[in-house]
Protein backbone atom coordinates (compact mmCIF):
# COMPACT_ATOMS: atom_id res chain seq x y z
CA UNK A 1 0.00 0.00 0.00
CA UNK A 2 2.48 2.44 0.70
CA UNK A 3 4.36 1.57 -1.51
CA UNK A 4 1.87 2.08 -4.31
CA UNK A 5 1.04 5.72 -2.44
CA UNK A 6 5.34 6.61 -3.31
CA UNK A 7 4.83 5.19 -6.56
CA UNK A 8 1.48 7.79 -7.22
CA UNK A 9 3.61 10.68 -5.45
CA UNK A 10 6.95 9.82 -7.64
CA UNK A 11 5.35 9.89 -10.65
CA UNK A 12 3.01 12.95 -9.66
CA UNK A 13 6.20 14.82 -8.43
CA UNK A 14 7.70 13.99 -11.99
CA UNK A 15 5.00 15.35 -14.19
CA UNK A 16 4.83 18.85 -12.21
CA UNK A 17 8.87 19.23 -12.54
CA UNK A 18 8.09 18.44 -16.45
CA UNK A 19 5.29 20.52 -17.31
CA UNK A 20 6.49 23.18 -14.64
CA UNK A 21 9.63 23.47 -16.71
CA UNK A 22 7.91 23.69 -20.08
CA UNK A 23 4.83 26.07 -19.17
CA UNK A 24 6.74 28.44 -17.06
CA UNK A 25 10.28 29.57 -18.28
CA UNK A 26 12.20 31.02 -15.45
CA UNK A 27 10.50 34.15 -14.66
CA UNK A 28 13.16 37.30 -14.84
CA UNK A 29 14.22 38.68 -11.39
CA UNK A 30 11.67 41.37 -10.09
CA UNK A 31 13.02 44.94 -10.92
CA UNK A 32 15.68 45.45 -7.55
CA UNK A 33 14.98 49.24 -5.61
CA UNK A 34 17.70 51.18 -7.54
CA UNK A 35 15.94 50.30 -10.68
CA UNK A 36 12.58 51.72 -9.26
CA UNK A 37 14.06 54.62 -8.02
CA UNK A 38 15.77 55.31 -11.45
CA UNK A 39 12.23 57.10 -11.99
CA UNK A 40 11.01 57.52 -8.18
CA UNK A 41 13.84 58.72 -7.17
CA UNK A 42 13.83 61.81 -8.83
CA UNK A 43 11.68 64.80 -6.92
CA UNK A 44 10.12 66.11 -9.86
CA UNK A 45 9.01 62.81 -11.30
CA UNK A 46 4.74 63.09 -11.26
CA UNK A 47 1.96 61.03 -13.06
CA UNK A 48 -1.13 61.80 -14.44
CA UNK A 49 -4.03 60.65 -12.93
CA UNK A 50 -7.61 60.26 -15.11
CA UNK A 51 -8.85 63.35 -12.98
CA UNK A 52 -5.79 65.94 -13.80
CA UNK A 53 -4.12 65.55 -11.08
CA UNK A 54 -0.30 65.15 -11.76
CA UNK A 55 0.58 63.25 -8.69
CA UNK A 56 4.04 62.99 -7.39
CA UNK A 57 5.23 59.43 -7.60
CA UNK A 58 8.54 60.60 -5.91
CA UNK A 59 10.06 58.01 -3.12
CA UNK A 60 12.46 59.42 -0.98
CA UNK A 61 14.73 56.62 -0.91
CA UNK A 62 16.25 58.01 2.42
CA UNK A 63 13.09 57.81 4.05
CA UNK A 64 12.21 54.92 3.32
CA UNK A 65 15.77 53.11 4.52
CA UNK A 66 14.93 55.00 7.69
CA UNK A 67 11.12 53.55 7.69
CA UNK A 68 10.25 50.34 9.80
CA UNK A 69 10.68 48.51 6.68
CA UNK A 70 14.03 50.16 5.76
CA UNK A 71 16.45 47.26 4.66
CA UNK A 72 13.66 44.30 4.77
CA UNK A 73 11.08 44.94 1.97
CA UNK A 74 11.89 45.41 -1.57
CA UNK A 75 9.33 47.93 -3.24
CA UNK A 76 8.48 45.04 -5.29
CA UNK A 77 7.05 43.15 -2.20
CA UNK A 78 4.48 45.79 -1.53
CA UNK A 79 3.46 46.73 -5.60
CA UNK A 80 3.24 43.33 -6.33
CA UNK A 81 2.12 44.18 -9.83
CA UNK A 82 5.21 45.40 -11.17
CA UNK A 83 7.02 42.63 -12.55
CA UNK A 84 9.53 43.81 -15.02
CA UNK A 85 10.58 47.52 -16.12
CA UNK A 86 9.47 49.52 -17.52
CA UNK A 87 5.96 48.47 -15.84
CA UNK A 88 2.79 49.57 -18.39
CA UNK A 89 1.39 53.25 -17.13
CA UNK A 90 -0.99 52.63 -14.23
CA UNK A 91 -4.26 53.67 -14.82
CA UNK A 92 -6.39 55.61 -11.36
CA UNK A 93 -9.48 57.78 -11.18
CA UNK A 94 -7.61 59.49 -8.35
CA UNK A 95 -4.93 59.46 -5.55
CA UNK A 96 -8.09 57.33 -3.54
CA UNK A 97 -8.37 55.22 -6.06
CA UNK A 98 -4.80 54.40 -5.60
CA UNK A 99 -4.42 54.12 -2.16
CA UNK A 100 -7.58 51.85 -2.35
CA UNK A 101 -5.72 49.50 -4.85
CA UNK A 102 -2.93 48.93 -2.43
CA UNK A 103 -4.15 48.38 1.08
CA UNK A 104 -4.43 44.62 0.11
CA UNK A 105 -0.61 44.43 0.15
CA UNK A 106 -0.62 44.69 3.55
CA UNK A 107 -2.26 41.49 4.32
CA UNK A 108 0.77 39.83 2.96
CA UNK A 109 2.26 39.74 5.77
CA UNK A 110 0.16 41.63 8.57
CA UNK A 111 -2.63 39.21 7.93
CA UNK A 112 -3.93 39.06 11.82
CA UNK A 113 -4.49 42.91 11.75
CA UNK A 114 -6.17 43.07 8.39
CA UNK A 115 -8.94 40.96 9.54
CA UNK A 116 -9.36 42.66 12.80
CA UNK A 117 -9.71 45.35 10.15
CA UNK A 118 -12.84 43.40 8.85
CA UNK A 119 -14.45 43.53 12.15
CA UNK A 120 -14.19 47.00 12.40
CA UNK A 121 -16.43 50.32 11.68
CA UNK A 122 -13.83 51.64 8.90
CA UNK A 123 -13.86 48.60 6.77
CA UNK A 124 -17.57 48.78 7.36
CA UNK A 125 -17.71 52.24 5.81
CA UNK A 126 -15.57 50.91 3.42
CA UNK A 127 -17.39 48.11 2.48
CA UNK A 128 -20.71 50.53 1.71
CA UNK A 129 -18.78 52.62 -0.51
CA UNK A 130 -17.57 55.43 1.62
CA UNK A 131 -13.79 55.99 0.11
CA UNK A 132 -12.57 58.31 2.74
CA UNK A 133 -12.75 55.75 5.20
CA UNK A 134 -9.08 54.86 6.30
CA UNK A 135 -7.07 51.67 5.20
CA UNK A 136 -3.87 50.94 6.76
CA UNK A 137 -1.76 53.84 5.20
CA UNK A 138 -4.05 56.42 6.21
CA UNK A 139 -2.89 55.30 9.41
CA UNK A 140 0.05 53.72 9.41
CA UNK A 141 1.38 56.09 6.23
CA UNK A 142 3.29 54.50 3.38
CA UNK A 143 6.82 54.55 2.42
CA UNK A 144 8.20 56.54 5.39
CA UNK A 145 6.11 54.85 8.21
CA UNK A 146 7.52 55.00 11.43
CA UNK A 147 6.52 53.04 14.23
CA UNK A 148 2.80 53.67 15.03
CA UNK A 149 3.00 54.26 19.20
CA UNK A 150 6.37 55.68 19.05
CA UNK A 151 5.89 57.87 19.89
CA UNK A 152 2.97 57.15 22.10
CA UNK A 153 1.05 60.46 21.22
CA UNK A 154 1.33 59.65 18.02
CA UNK A 155 -1.30 57.29 18.22
CA UNK A 156 -4.02 60.27 19.44
CA UNK A 157 -2.44 62.35 17.03
CA UNK A 158 -2.95 59.89 13.82
CA UNK A 159 -7.07 59.66 14.65
CA UNK A 160 -6.98 62.89 14.79
CA UNK A 161 -6.95 63.85 11.18
CA UNK A 162 -10.09 62.59 10.62
CA UNK A 163 -11.49 62.77 14.27
CA UNK A 164 -10.97 66.26 14.59
CA UNK A 165 -13.68 67.55 17.44
CA UNK A 166 -13.18 64.22 19.31
CA UNK A 167 -9.03 64.76 19.04
CA UNK A 168 -9.57 68.60 19.88
CA UNK A 169 -11.70 67.24 22.92
CA UNK A 170 -9.07 64.95 24.09
CA UNK A 171 -6.06 67.18 24.03
CA UNK A 172 -8.20 69.10 26.65
CA UNK A 173 -8.63 66.17 28.89
CA UNK A 174 -6.16 65.07 31.95
CA UNK A 175 -5.49 62.00 29.76
CA UNK A 176 -4.18 64.30 26.70
CA UNK A 177 -2.07 66.40 29.56
CA UNK A 178 -0.60 63.06 30.68
CA UNK A 179 0.13 61.67 27.55
CA UNK A 180 2.20 65.33 26.29
CA UNK A 181 4.56 64.89 29.60
CA UNK A 182 4.98 61.49 28.35
CA UNK A 183 3.11 59.51 30.83
CA UNK A 184 2.74 55.98 29.73
CA UNK A 185 -0.12 55.24 31.80
CA UNK A 186 -2.67 57.07 30.77
CA UNK A 187 -5.03 56.19 27.55
CA UNK A 188 -5.04 57.23 24.01
CA UNK A 189 -7.58 56.32 21.49
CA UNK A 190 -6.89 52.51 20.73
CA UNK A 191 -6.84 52.42 24.30
CA UNK A 192 -10.35 52.21 24.58
CA UNK A 193 -11.45 52.29 20.99
CA UNK A 194 -8.95 49.34 19.75
CA UNK A 195 -6.74 49.84 16.33
CA UNK A 196 -7.59 47.58 13.68
CA UNK A 197 -11.57 46.50 14.71
CA UNK A 198 -12.96 49.34 16.57
CA UNK A 199 -16.83 48.82 16.89
CA UNK A 200 -19.17 51.34 16.77
CA UNK A 201 -19.12 53.07 20.04
CA UNK A 202 -22.26 54.42 19.55
CA UNK A 203 -24.51 51.24 20.19
CA UNK A 204 -26.30 50.44 22.91
CA UNK A 205 -23.44 47.35 23.86
CA UNK A 206 -20.60 49.91 24.07
CA UNK A 207 -22.13 52.09 25.90
CA UNK A 208 -23.14 48.93 28.77
CA UNK A 209 -18.95 48.26 28.42
CA UNK A 210 -17.72 51.71 29.44
CA UNK A 211 -17.74 51.01 32.56
CA UNK A 212 -14.90 47.67 32.23
CA UNK A 213 -12.90 50.18 29.79
CA UNK A 214 -12.59 52.81 32.45
CA UNK A 215 -12.43 50.12 35.40
CA UNK A 216 -9.66 48.28 33.27
CA UNK A 217 -6.94 51.42 34.92
CA UNK A 218 -9.23 52.64 37.18
CA UNK A 219 -9.31 49.70 39.50
CA UNK A 220 -5.60 49.08 39.29
CA UNK A 221 -4.45 49.73 42.80
CA UNK A 222 -1.02 50.35 41.83
CA UNK A 223 -1.32 52.43 39.11
CA UNK A 224 -4.34 54.23 40.53
CA UNK A 225 -1.97 55.12 43.95
CA UNK A 226 0.25 56.95 42.12
CA UNK A 227 -2.02 59.43 41.52
CA UNK A 228 -4.18 59.32 45.00
CA UNK A 229 -7.69 58.25 42.68
CA UNK A 230 -10.38 55.66 44.91
CA UNK A 231 -10.39 52.17 43.18
CA UNK A 232 -14.01 51.65 44.33
CA UNK A 233 -14.99 53.81 41.45
CA UNK A 234 -16.79 50.89 39.96
CA UNK A 235 -17.89 48.73 42.96
CA UNK A 236 -19.67 52.30 43.83
CA UNK A 237 -20.94 52.66 40.63
CA UNK A 238 -22.18 49.20 40.37
CA UNK A 239 -23.72 48.90 43.86
CA UNK A 240 -26.00 52.07 43.09
CA UNK A 241 -28.79 52.37 40.79
CA UNK A 242 -27.18 53.22 37.51
CA UNK A 243 -24.14 50.82 37.67
CA UNK A 244 -27.02 48.01 38.94
CA UNK A 245 -29.25 48.81 35.93
CA UNK A 246 -26.38 48.82 33.83
CA UNK A 247 -25.30 45.25 35.10
CA UNK A 248 -28.59 43.75 34.34
CA UNK A 249 -29.26 45.69 30.89
CA UNK A 250 -25.99 44.21 30.18
CA UNK A 251 -26.75 40.15 31.80
CA UNK A 252 -29.90 40.77 29.73
CA UNK A 253 -28.93 41.62 26.46
CA UNK A 254 -32.56 43.24 25.94
CA UNK A 255 -32.58 46.97 24.81
CA UNK A 256 -33.48 49.13 27.78
CA UNK A 257 -36.07 51.59 26.60
CA UNK A 258 -33.77 53.87 27.96
CA UNK A 259 -30.52 53.77 28.69
CA UNK A 260 -28.60 54.64 32.48
CA UNK A 261 -26.18 56.55 33.25
CA UNK A 262 -22.28 55.12 33.06
CA UNK A 263 -18.42 56.79 33.46
CA UNK A 264 -18.69 59.12 30.51
CA UNK A 265 -22.39 60.05 30.55
CA UNK A 266 -20.90 62.39 34.00
CA UNK A 267 -17.23 62.54 33.67
CA UNK A 268 -16.99 63.53 29.88
CA UNK A 269 -16.41 60.81 26.87
CA UNK A 270 -12.97 62.57 25.80
CA UNK A 271 -12.96 65.65 27.54
CA UNK A 272 -12.57 64.05 31.12
CA UNK A 273 -10.57 66.15 33.70
CA UNK A 274 -9.05 65.81 36.74
CA UNK A 275 -12.56 65.02 39.01
CA UNK A 276 -11.41 68.18 41.46
CA UNK A 277 -9.91 70.42 38.92
CA UNK A 278 -12.27 73.97 38.72
CA UNK A 279 -13.48 73.16 35.26
CA UNK A 280 -14.45 69.32 36.69
CA UNK A 281 -17.67 68.59 35.18
CA UNK A 282 -18.42 66.46 38.09
CA UNK A 283 -17.13 68.73 41.20
CA UNK A 284 -20.87 69.82 42.79
CA UNK A 285 -21.16 73.33 40.85
CA UNK A 286 -20.95 71.23 37.67
CA UNK A 287 -22.66 68.27 38.57
CA UNK A 288 -26.40 69.29 38.71
CA UNK A 289 -26.16 70.33 35.07
CA UNK A 290 -25.08 66.11 34.01
CA UNK A 291 -27.83 65.30 36.62
CA UNK A 292 -30.36 67.23 34.50
CA UNK A 293 -29.21 65.67 31.00
CA UNK A 294 -31.11 63.19 32.06
CA UNK A 295 -32.66 63.92 35.03
CA UNK A 296 -35.52 66.67 33.52
CA UNK A 297 -36.36 69.55 35.97
CA UNK A 298 -34.06 68.55 38.99
CA UNK A 299 -33.09 70.98 41.54
CA UNK A 300 -29.96 72.15 42.84
CA UNK A 301 -30.35 69.48 45.70
CA UNK A 302 -30.60 66.59 43.47
CA UNK A 303 -27.13 65.93 42.58
CA UNK A 304 -26.32 65.73 46.34
CA UNK A 305 -28.48 62.40 45.60
CA UNK A 306 -25.15 61.01 44.45
CA UNK A 307 -22.47 60.13 47.37
CA UNK A 308 -19.75 60.87 44.82
CA UNK A 309 -18.17 57.25 44.50
CA UNK A 310 -17.62 57.28 48.23
CA UNK A 311 -18.48 54.38 50.83
CA UNK A 312 -21.04 56.47 53.50
CA UNK A 313 -19.14 57.84 56.25
CA UNK A 314 -19.26 60.41 59.22
CA UNK A 315 -17.48 62.67 56.46
CA UNK A 316 -18.95 61.30 53.36
CA UNK A 317 -22.69 61.25 53.58
CA UNK A 318 -23.22 60.94 57.24
CA UNK A 319 -27.02 60.29 57.25
CA UNK A 320 -26.62 57.23 55.07
CA UNK A 321 -24.32 56.28 57.47
CA UNK A 322 -26.00 56.56 60.26
CA UNK A 323 -28.91 55.20 58.82
CA UNK A 324 -26.78 51.84 57.91
CA UNK A 325 -25.37 51.65 61.65
CA UNK A 326 -29.14 51.94 63.45
CA UNK A 327 -30.51 49.35 61.30
CA UNK A 328 -27.08 47.08 62.14
CA UNK A 329 -28.21 47.43 65.37
CA UNK A 330 -32.19 47.73 65.09
CA UNK A 331 -32.46 44.65 63.02
CA UNK A 332 -30.87 42.40 65.05
CA UNK A 333 -32.06 43.83 68.27
CA UNK A 334 -35.60 43.34 66.91
CA UNK A 335 -35.45 40.00 65.54
CA UNK A 336 -33.13 38.58 68.52
CA UNK A 337 -35.85 39.82 70.76
CA UNK A 338 -38.88 38.16 69.39
CA UNK A 339 -36.60 34.93 69.53
CA UNK A 340 -36.04 35.26 72.68
CA UNK A 341 -39.57 35.22 73.17
CA UNK A 342 -40.63 32.52 71.42
CA UNK A 343 -38.21 30.45 72.76
CA UNK A 344 -39.18 31.37 75.90
CA UNK A 345 -42.96 31.02 75.19
CA UNK A 346 -41.57 27.25 74.05
CA UNK A 347 -39.81 26.62 77.00
CA UNK A 348 -42.95 27.45 79.37
CA UNK A 349 -44.97 25.02 77.48
CA UNK A 350 -42.50 22.31 77.87
CA UNK A 351 -42.33 22.93 81.69
CA UNK A 352 -45.38 22.93 81.78
CA UNK A 353 -46.47 19.59 80.33
CA UNK B 1 -74.85 27.20 70.74
CA UNK B 2 -72.44 27.39 67.58
CA UNK B 3 -68.95 25.65 68.43
CA UNK B 4 -67.83 28.70 66.03
CA UNK B 5 -67.36 32.32 66.75
CA UNK B 6 -66.59 34.84 64.15
CA UNK B 7 -63.69 36.97 64.53
CA UNK B 8 -62.64 38.65 61.20
CA UNK B 9 -65.10 40.52 59.04
CA UNK B 10 -65.07 39.59 55.25
CA UNK B 11 -63.31 42.98 54.51
CA UNK B 12 -60.64 42.25 57.39
CA UNK B 13 -59.80 39.20 55.58
CA UNK B 14 -59.39 40.46 52.48
CA UNK B 15 -57.64 43.25 53.49
CA UNK B 16 -55.56 40.23 55.14
CA UNK B 17 -55.03 38.24 51.46
CA UNK B 18 -54.02 41.44 49.68
CA UNK B 19 -51.25 42.36 51.84
CA UNK B 20 -50.17 38.93 52.02
CA UNK B 21 -50.31 38.72 48.21
CA UNK B 22 -48.68 42.30 47.89
CA UNK B 23 -46.00 41.08 50.32
CA UNK B 24 -44.76 38.24 48.87
CA UNK B 25 -44.59 40.31 45.40
CA UNK B 26 -43.04 43.24 46.68
CA UNK B 27 -40.09 40.92 48.60
CA UNK B 28 -39.44 39.21 46.04
CA UNK B 29 -39.23 41.93 43.30
CA UNK B 30 -37.57 43.92 46.56
CA UNK B 31 -34.61 41.51 47.83
CA UNK B 32 -33.92 40.47 44.15
CA UNK B 33 -32.83 44.02 43.64
CA UNK B 34 -31.48 44.14 46.96
CA UNK B 35 -29.27 41.19 46.78
CA UNK B 36 -28.26 42.35 43.01
CA UNK B 37 -24.98 39.91 43.31
CA UNK B 38 -26.61 36.66 44.67
CA UNK B 39 -27.16 33.99 41.46
CA UNK B 40 -30.95 33.73 43.21
CA UNK B 41 -31.79 37.19 42.67
CA UNK B 42 -29.98 37.22 39.08
CA UNK B 43 -32.15 34.12 38.40
CA UNK B 44 -35.08 35.64 39.74
CA UNK B 45 -34.77 38.71 38.05
CA UNK B 46 -33.66 36.89 34.43
CA UNK B 47 -37.40 34.94 34.49
CA UNK B 48 -39.25 37.41 35.47
CA UNK B 49 -37.91 39.57 32.46
CA UNK B 50 -35.46 41.88 33.40
CA UNK B 51 -34.67 44.56 35.70
CA UNK B 52 -36.95 47.06 34.05
CA UNK B 53 -40.12 44.62 34.56
CA UNK B 54 -39.00 44.10 38.22
CA UNK B 55 -39.10 47.62 39.11
CA UNK B 56 -42.37 47.97 36.99
CA UNK B 57 -43.81 44.93 39.14
CA UNK B 58 -42.03 46.19 42.38
CA UNK B 59 -43.63 50.18 42.33
CA UNK B 60 -47.29 48.82 41.05
CA UNK B 61 -47.31 46.60 43.92
CA UNK B 62 -45.95 49.16 46.19
CA UNK B 63 -48.56 51.92 44.71
CA UNK B 64 -52.00 49.51 45.04
CA UNK B 65 -49.96 48.91 48.91
CA UNK B 66 -50.53 52.03 49.17
CA UNK B 67 -54.22 52.53 48.58
CA UNK B 68 -55.00 49.78 50.57
CA UNK B 69 -52.91 51.23 53.49
CA UNK B 70 -54.74 54.49 52.65
CA UNK B 71 -58.21 52.52 52.47
CA UNK B 72 -57.18 50.33 55.75
CA UNK B 73 -56.43 53.58 57.65
CA UNK B 74 -59.18 55.54 56.93
CA UNK B 75 -62.23 52.63 57.76
CA UNK B 76 -60.50 51.95 60.98
CA UNK B 77 -60.42 55.94 61.86
CA UNK B 78 -64.07 55.97 60.62
CA UNK B 79 -65.25 53.19 62.10
CA UNK B 80 -63.75 54.21 65.90
CA UNK B 81 -64.31 57.83 65.61
CA UNK B 82 -68.35 57.21 64.89
CA UNK B 83 -67.99 54.57 67.85
CA UNK B 84 -69.10 52.14 65.43
CA UNK B 85 -66.03 49.79 66.38
CA UNK B 86 -64.00 49.47 69.36
CA UNK B 87 -60.67 50.84 69.08
CA UNK B 88 -58.96 47.09 70.03
CA UNK B 89 -55.97 47.75 68.05
CA UNK B 90 -55.02 50.61 70.11
CA UNK B 91 -51.76 49.78 72.41
CA UNK B 92 -52.33 50.52 76.18
CA UNK B 93 -51.04 50.46 79.80
CA UNK B 94 -52.52 46.91 79.99
CA UNK B 95 -50.76 45.74 76.78
CA UNK B 96 -47.63 46.87 78.19
CA UNK B 97 -48.26 44.98 82.06
CA UNK B 98 -49.38 42.11 79.88
CA UNK B 99 -46.12 41.64 78.81
CA UNK B 100 -44.27 41.85 82.02
CA UNK B 101 -46.87 39.22 83.83
CA UNK B 102 -45.98 36.73 80.67
CA UNK B 103 -42.23 37.66 80.80
CA UNK B 104 -42.84 36.96 85.03
CA UNK B 105 -44.93 33.67 83.98
CA UNK B 106 -41.88 32.29 81.30
CA UNK B 107 -40.07 33.11 84.15
CA UNK B 108 -41.59 31.14 86.66
CA UNK B 109 -41.80 34.09 88.66
CA UNK B 110 -45.50 33.71 88.24
CA UNK B 111 -47.53 31.04 87.49
CA UNK B 112 -50.45 33.24 85.80
CA UNK B 113 -50.03 33.93 82.26
CA UNK B 114 -51.36 37.97 81.09
CA UNK B 115 -55.13 37.06 79.71
CA UNK B 116 -55.86 39.26 76.76
CA UNK B 117 -58.84 41.00 75.21
CA UNK B 118 -59.41 40.80 70.95
CA UNK B 119 -55.98 41.24 70.92
CA UNK B 120 -52.88 40.33 72.85
CA UNK B 121 -49.72 42.57 73.33
CA UNK B 122 -47.69 40.14 70.70
CA UNK B 123 -50.15 40.78 67.86
CA UNK B 124 -50.91 44.86 68.42
CA UNK B 125 -47.05 44.79 68.24
CA UNK B 126 -46.79 42.53 65.28
CA UNK B 127 -50.01 45.32 63.56
CA UNK B 128 -48.19 48.31 64.83
CA UNK B 129 -44.86 47.47 62.96
CA UNK B 130 -46.55 46.64 60.07
CA UNK B 131 -48.26 49.81 60.13
CA UNK B 132 -45.41 51.71 60.93
CA UNK B 133 -43.08 50.18 58.87
CA UNK B 134 -45.52 49.94 56.21
CA UNK B 135 -45.96 53.75 56.29
CA UNK B 136 -42.09 54.33 56.45
CA UNK B 137 -41.74 51.93 52.94
CA UNK B 138 -44.37 54.08 51.71
CA UNK B 139 -42.79 57.23 52.28
CA UNK B 140 -39.27 56.17 51.41
CA UNK B 141 -40.22 54.34 48.52
CA UNK B 142 -41.77 57.12 47.01
CA UNK B 143 -38.78 58.99 47.68
CA UNK B 144 -37.04 56.56 45.49
CA UNK B 145 -39.33 56.81 43.13
CA UNK B 146 -39.28 60.70 42.63
CA UNK B 147 -35.67 61.89 43.49
CA UNK B 148 -36.67 64.79 41.27
CA UNK B 149 -39.70 66.06 43.07
CA UNK B 150 -38.37 65.50 46.80
CA UNK B 151 -35.10 66.64 46.29
CA UNK B 152 -37.30 70.18 45.43
CA UNK B 153 -37.85 70.15 49.29
CA UNK B 154 -35.33 68.13 50.78
CA UNK B 155 -31.92 67.39 50.91
CA UNK B 156 -30.14 65.33 48.39
CA UNK B 157 -28.76 63.00 50.88
CA UNK B 158 -31.92 61.77 51.69
CA UNK B 159 -32.45 59.95 49.23
CA UNK B 160 -29.90 57.42 49.72
CA UNK B 161 -30.85 57.59 53.07
CA UNK B 162 -34.44 56.43 51.51
CA UNK B 163 -32.69 53.89 50.08
CA UNK B 164 -31.06 52.39 53.04
CA UNK B 165 -34.24 53.18 55.29
CA UNK B 166 -36.22 50.72 52.70
CA UNK B 167 -33.64 48.01 51.55
CA UNK B 168 -33.30 47.30 55.60
CA UNK B 169 -36.98 48.24 56.55
CA UNK B 170 -38.20 45.64 54.09
CA UNK B 171 -35.48 42.99 55.53
CA UNK B 172 -36.71 43.98 58.72
CA UNK B 173 -40.08 43.68 57.91
CA UNK B 174 -38.91 40.13 55.99
CA UNK B 175 -37.49 38.76 58.99
CA UNK B 176 -40.17 39.59 61.25
CA UNK B 177 -42.95 37.86 59.34
CA UNK B 178 -40.76 34.84 58.87
CA UNK B 179 -39.92 34.26 62.34
CA UNK B 180 -42.64 35.74 64.30
CA UNK B 181 -45.95 35.52 62.40
CA UNK B 182 -44.74 32.21 60.44
CA UNK B 183 -44.26 31.12 64.12
CA UNK B 184 -47.36 32.43 66.00
CA UNK B 185 -49.62 31.50 62.80
CA UNK B 186 -48.13 28.01 61.73
CA UNK B 187 -45.52 26.50 63.70
CA UNK B 188 -46.37 27.53 67.03
CA UNK B 189 -47.72 24.36 68.94
CA UNK B 190 -51.02 25.79 69.56
CA UNK B 191 -51.66 27.26 65.93
CA UNK B 192 -49.95 24.01 64.30
CA UNK B 193 -49.86 23.53 61.28
CA UNK B 194 -52.18 26.50 60.49
CA UNK B 195 -54.43 28.83 62.36
CA UNK B 196 -57.02 29.15 59.18
CA UNK B 197 -58.88 32.08 61.16
CA UNK B 198 -57.87 35.01 59.24
CA UNK B 199 -58.69 33.05 56.11
CA UNK B 200 -62.43 31.29 57.58
CA UNK B 201 -63.27 34.30 59.54
CA UNK B 202 -63.92 31.60 62.38
CA UNK B 203 -62.23 31.01 65.31
CA UNK B 204 -63.58 28.30 67.51
CA UNK B 205 -65.03 28.83 70.78
CA UNK B 206 -62.23 26.94 73.04
CA UNK B 207 -60.03 28.85 71.17
CA UNK B 208 -61.54 32.16 72.25
CA UNK B 209 -62.01 31.15 75.99
CA UNK B 210 -58.03 30.26 75.95
CA UNK B 211 -56.48 33.05 74.14
CA UNK B 212 -58.52 35.91 74.07
CA UNK B 213 -60.84 35.45 77.24
CA UNK B 214 -61.30 38.86 77.86
CA UNK B 215 -63.25 39.54 74.73
CA UNK B 216 -64.85 36.31 74.92
CA UNK B 217 -66.52 37.26 78.53
CA UNK B 218 -67.27 40.40 76.96
CA UNK B 219 -68.82 39.09 73.94
CA UNK B 220 -71.02 36.35 76.00
CA UNK B 221 -72.37 39.16 78.32
CA UNK B 222 -73.29 40.84 75.18
CA UNK B 223 -74.77 38.12 73.66
CA UNK B 224 -77.14 37.37 76.67
CA UNK B 225 -78.17 40.82 76.69
CA UNK B 226 -78.75 41.39 73.09
CA UNK B 227 -78.95 37.70 71.19
CA UNK B 228 -76.63 39.48 68.85
CA UNK B 229 -73.04 37.99 67.58
CA UNK B 230 -70.74 41.32 68.28
CA UNK B 231 -69.91 44.65 67.25
CA UNK B 232 -68.02 44.81 64.46
CA UNK B 233 -64.32 45.15 65.31
CA UNK B 234 -61.06 47.16 63.84
CA UNK B 235 -59.02 47.08 62.07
Amino acid sequence: MSRKLFQYLAVLVGLMIVTGVHAAPAAPDPPSNDDCLKCHGKPEATAKLADGEAMSIYVDSDSFAHSVHGGKLACTNCHTNITALPHPPRQFKDRRAMSLAYYESCKQCHFAEYTRLLDGVHYAALEKGKEKAPTCVDCHGSHAMGHPARPRMHISETCAKCHTGVGAAYAKSAHAAGLAKGNPDVPVCTDCHRAHDNSNPMTTASHLRISDLCAHCHTNEKLMAKYGISTDVLTTYLSDFHGLTASFYRSEGLKPAQLTATCTDCHGVHDITWVKGPGSGVIKANLLLRCQHCHKGAGPNFSSAWMGHYEPSLRHAPLVYLAKLFYMFFIPFVVGGLVIQILLHLWRMVVNI
Amino acid sequence: MNEYIQRFSVRQRIEHFTVMVLFLMLGLTGFAQKFFDAPWAVWTITMIGGIDRVRWLHRAAGITFTVFAIFHISIGLFMVLTRRSRPSMIASRKDFLDAITQLRYYLRISDKPASFDRFDYRQKFEYWGMVLGGMLMIATGFMLLYPVIVTRFLPGQFIPVARVAHSNEGLLAFLIVIIWHVFNAHLSPEAFPFDPSIFTGKVTREYMEKEHPLEYARIMGQTEEKQEAQTHEVP
